[in-house]
């Protein structure tokens, strides 16, 4: 492995991309696209499954005429095929076996909702393949089993937990960092509903779930980047080598090798459910569960990256005392600029190309990762540990000496 | 705290909780069963119940209440445990719900019907039927066969006013009561027929049952017997014990609140429906006394919406009415009734035995066979109005989903409970298990790849993890209920992947704190209270969303929250005593920053090798 090269780089947190000084094109790109989805959403709406929407139920005596005893599967296959061959686009659940044994059993099948004439022809398809008295077939309709109470109370719940984590965001850090959290999270929520409308993803309870499940996970990788954040920044007006903006993209180097172990390591099982559910199992539950996760968590190390800390600099460069001090800072460099900064100027050759085409290019600059600057950043960010907690950071290690 | 003593605290943990797996909470049978957590309904199938809904005259239940009936009968399933139940409305009339496992007690009740009635109280006389068959051989105090019934009856979520039980001394209210119809043994309760379950009995069965004479006699009374003058004087109507509840409906509503005999355990037992007729007099029993009730002016159906409410005056719950415009017109005329009450009024005498020195009529809610309250109506309430009673939290919001529930006018029959396959079964669970494995495997591989033996920690605390998990699992399986549905198993295998992340975490730390050029024994403990900090804001959030969700929400989300609560506070339990002080203790021995060992002595090698390519 080169040890200059990128990956080398991304592992010392020093890889030095300009994310937080390229906002604009994320902001744009995130508008192109929370847009899309919107009216995703709002013209073509979802493709509920069965529990949201309710459909058919076939009932089918577990006997045949002739005295045989069906097998589940083989009751799911015809129904399936029955139905299929009425409606191609209909979804069938798996047969239920239901009674207490004996002449009574019968199997009951789910499927998206058909028509009279629809039901018809498929229940006369499954008494000629099953060989099942056609007097005992019958077809229902079923309700949703997941009502929308549930639908209800879960929203009500969404609210109520947005509400409560804005304020321990804000009380944990301040609420600049609590509002571009919580709106980083809503990009991710909408983003992934986008694509299921979109694509046109059947939305289940399984779906629902992971999408709930998104919810945390989300803010958890914001809260990660933004305690480094929080950490860079600490006193950052007492001294004048870096804008607020600048702090917060090394923090997102810092912690960029961070997060993408972190999608890895949790999009790895999350791709094991979806391999064995979509390739093995067709559909179901890991299918559903495992595509939305992945939507998701995908989006979540994406945006908390890309969209999280932009929006947190952005915020904060309204801020008067951060945009006095970004004036500061700048004039400060521009003043210097004219005199001996020479050897910050040999940046490696990659960093560079990463770092051209922001609109500061002195913020690349005065985060690279030469050797030679390391002991000046060292001493700063060690200066803002003391100052901002005092002793914080070497009474546990004294406790255990 | 020394690294030995957290490992030995995670022990502890471990043993408690595989005590209590194998020991506690109904463990019983082979070691193997005793490791089964309870598997959800799409796993291992379960139980399944019909319950079929009718109007009276026969029509087609309307699409909005039985939408309603679902949800409350959703409600009430969800209320037995943080299990995933399924309810469905199958074709026009049929509720069809589905719970795990063996479940035929838990689905019995659940589509009782609910019939709510709000009548004015007109008598009240103690249930003496006890002391009137075995009249005690000292005089008899009225008050001791009266209080003793008392005690033992059941409250339905609402004690409300307590009945006086010394006011029911014997048919104090009974003579004003006699404005009621005069006994026509023709006139059988319209009970709602409860198929299946009790037969039609007319009243001419009846009167075959207990004889001639007593028959007469009963037919003769005028008011409750009062036995506090004469003990003995219960004794004709001596064969009214022996009635069941069927029979006892047959009875006029006069002839159940006068004879003696006939008891609350009687009037209890009667068929379901059997006091719901609006425009009959009705019996009922109420904190151990007989009382006496009006026609039905207001119905469930009159209420628009019930909730439990705080009262923020006093702090007590109460449950909050809200009447359609009918209904309030309804409701108001009732109240009126009941507060302008003068003393010669029959409710007047009975609401003072209710509740002494009340100076207005109560008002009874009637749920089903139930008296749920009978608070004395202290104004005429117009639009919203109160129930107070000493509710908790809980009895408030049951009320409530009942008054709900008493608002649909359906009344429902339950088919037999049946037993129900997996739909997707064992072969699916392999599929998720497998699944489980994979990606565990994929972790490990990465985690090996990236942290090199570090990995080993990371792979070792999943295995904790994964092992707390499975304990906690089978143990509130059986304790609170919580199902595993395959939903729930993908949860726990994501949920695993999301726990490695506080590795990562912690791990990158410590690359920085290296990186800056401490010494391993110095950067651990450094980097430990920084990625405490991170993990445990970041483990908060979650926990957040988990509470926030079973508390406010119900059905699948509630049981999807309980298992996110639950692995989040799992993963804290094994960064806390394991990863911890695994790492203080690696910390301490000279492999640690081997590249071999951990690729943490990387980033200090960084300058030198820089050199040599520059």
């Amino acid at each position: 492995m080169a040890r200059t090269g990128l990956a080398s780089r991304l592992y010392t947190g020093e890889a030095n991309i300009n994310i937080v000084g390229r906002r604009k094109t994320w902001f744009a790109v995130a508008a192109v696209l929370v847009v899309i989805a919107i009216a995703s959403i709002a013209i073509k709406g979802f493709h509920l499954g069965i529990e949201f929407a309710g459909g058919t139920s076939f009932s089918i005596p577990a006997h045949t005429t002739d005295g045989r005893t069906l097998t589940q599967s083989e009751v799911s296959d015809a129904v399936t095929k029955a139905i299929t061959a009425v409606d191609p686009g209909a979804e069938v659940d798996a047969a239920q076996k239901v009674g207490r044994g004996g002449a009574s059993e019968t199997f009951t099948v789910r499927a998206s909702a058909l028509s009279a004439s629809q039901a018809e022809t498929a229940k006369a398809s499954l008494v000629s393949d099953l060989g099942v008295p056609a007097d005992q077939v019958s077809d229902d309709q079923v309700s949703a089993a997941w009502g929308g109470q549930v639908t209800r109370q879960a929203i009500i719940g969404l609210i109520i937990f947005l509400v409560l984590v804005m304020a321990y965001l804000v009380i944990r850090f301040e609420w600049r960092m609590a509002a571009a959290a919580v709106s980083s999270l809503l990009l991710d929520l909408i983003f992934t509903a986008g694509v299921y409308s979109l694509v046109g993803f059947e939305v289940t309870p399984s779906t629902v779930i992971g999408f709930l499940t998104i919810l945390g996970y989300a803010l958890y990788d914001v809260v990660v980047v933004f305690d480094k954040v929080q950490e860079n920044t600490r006193g950052i007006t007492a001294g004048s080598t870096r804008t607020y903006a600048e702090a917060t993209n090394l923090a997102v180097n810092q912690t960029i090798m961070r997060s993408i172990n972190t999608g890895l390591v949790a999009l790895l099982p999350v791709g094991g459910l979806l391999f064995i559910g979509a390739g093995f199992l067709g559909a179901g539950t890991l299918k559903d569960l495992g595509l939305v996760l992945f939507v998701g968590m995908g989006f979540g190390v994406i945006s908390s990256i890309m969209f999280a800390a932009p929006t947190l600099s952005w915020f904060k460069d309204h801020d008067p005392k951060i945009k006095a001090h970004n004036a500061r800072v700048l004039a400060r460099r521009s003043q210097a600029k004219s005199g001996d900064v020479a050897p910050r100027g040999q940046r490696p050759a990659t960093a560079g190309a990463a770092a051209t085409g922001g609109e500061t290019p002195a913020m690349a600059g005065s985060t690279t990762p030469r050797p030679g600057a390391r002991p000046t950043a060292k001493r700063n960010t060690n200066t803002n540990r003391s100052g901002g907690r005092p002793g914080g950071g070497n009474r546990p290690s004294g406790k255990r000496h | 705290m020394h690294p030995g003593r957290q490992l030995a605290v995670l022990g502890l943990v471990f043993v408690v909780l595989y005590l209590l797996v194998f020991f506690a909470g109904g463990a019983s049978g082979s070691v193997a069963n005793r490791l089964h957590p309870k598997l959800g309904l799409d796993l291992v199938g379960g139980t399944q119940a019909t319950y079929i809904a009718s109007v009276q005259g026969g029509q087609v239940p309307s699409k909005e209440s039985m939408e309603q009936a679902r949800d409350i009968i959703e409600n009430r399933v969800n209320a037995l445990g943080v299990s995933e139940a399924e309810v469905v409305i199958q074709g026009d009339r049929n509720i069809v719900v589905s719970l795990a496992g063996k479940a035929d007690d838990q689905l019995k009740d659940l589509a009782q019907a609910a019939q709510m009635r709000f009548r004015l109280v007109t008598g009240v006389t103690g249930d003496v039927s006890e002391t009137a068959l075995n009249p005690p051989s000292a005089a008899p105090t009225p008050s001791a066969g009266a209080s003793a019934p008392a005690g033992a009856q059941p409250s339905t979520g609402a004690s409300a006013p307590a009945a006086n039980p010394g006011a029911s001394s014997g048919g104090q209210g009974g003579g004003e009561v006699m404005q009621a119809p005069t006994p026509t043994p023709s006139a059988s309760a319209p009970a709602t027929p409860t198929p299946g379950v009790d037969q039609e009995v007319t009243a001419a069965q009846v009167q075959q049952k207990v004889g001639p004479a007593a028959w007469a006699a009963a037919q003769k009374l005028t008011g409750p017997v009062d036995l506090s003058t004469d003990p003995t004087a219960a004794k004709p109507f001596a064969p009214f014990a022996k009635l069941n509840g069927a029979e006892v409906n047959a009875l006029t509503p006069a002839m159940q609140f006068n004879i003696p005999t006939v008891g609350c355990s009687q009037l209890d037992q009667r068929p379901n429906g059997a006091i719901d007729n609006v425009n009959s007099q009705v019996i009922a029993c109420y904190s151990g006394a007989k009382i006496q009730l009006d026609k039905a002016p207001v119905v469930g159906n009159d209420i628009s919406k019930a909730s439990p409410q705080l009262d923020q005056q006093n702090g007590q719950w109460v449950v909050s009415l809200d009447f359609k415009s009918e209904g309030s017109t309804k409701w108001a005329a009732l109240t009126r009734q009941a507060f302008n009450a003068t003393q010669n009024d029959p409710c007047f005498v009975a609401a003072q035995s209710l509740s002494q020195g009340s100076e207005h009529c109560a008002v009874a809610v009637v749920l089903d066979k139930t008296v749920i309250s009978a608070p004395v109506i202290q104004g005429v309430l117009t639009g919203t109005s109160q129930i107070t009673g000493q509710f908790t939290a809980v009895s408030a919001k049951q009320l409530a989903d009942q008054l709900n529930f008493g608002a649909i006018p359906l009344t429902f029959s339950s088919g037999p409970a049946q037993t129900v396959s997996a739909t997707l079964g064992i072969q699916q669970l392999k599929a998720g298990l497998l699944a489980a494995a994979i990606g565990m495997a994929l972790v490990a591989i990465y985690a090996f790849f990236y942290y090199r033996l570090l990995g080993t920690v990371i792979f070792m605390s999943l295995i904790l993890s994964g092992l707390l998990t499975f304990g906690a699992l089978v143990f509130l399986g059986r304790t609170v209920g919580f199902t595993l549905s395959l939903a729930g198993i993908a949860g726990f295998i994501v949920s695993l992947g999301v726990a490695a992340d506080s590795f990562v975490i912690y791990f990158e730390r410590l690359k920085d704190e290296i990186h800056e050029g401490r010494t391993p024994r110095s950067a651990v403990p450094r980097a430990w209270v920084r990625a405490r900090r991170t993990i445990i804001s970041a483990n908060t959030i979650t926990i957040l969303a988990a509470v926030v969700l079973y508390i406010v929400s119900i059905g699948a989300v509630q049981g999807f929250a309980f298992a996110l609560g639950l692995s989040t506070i799992l993963d804290l339990v094994i960064v806390f005593l394991f990863r911890h002080p695994i790492m203080t203790m690696f910390a301490n021995t000279k492999a640690f920053l081997s590249p071999r060992v951990s690729g943490l002595g990387r980033v200090l090698r960084r300058p030198p090798t820089e050199a040599k390519e520059a």
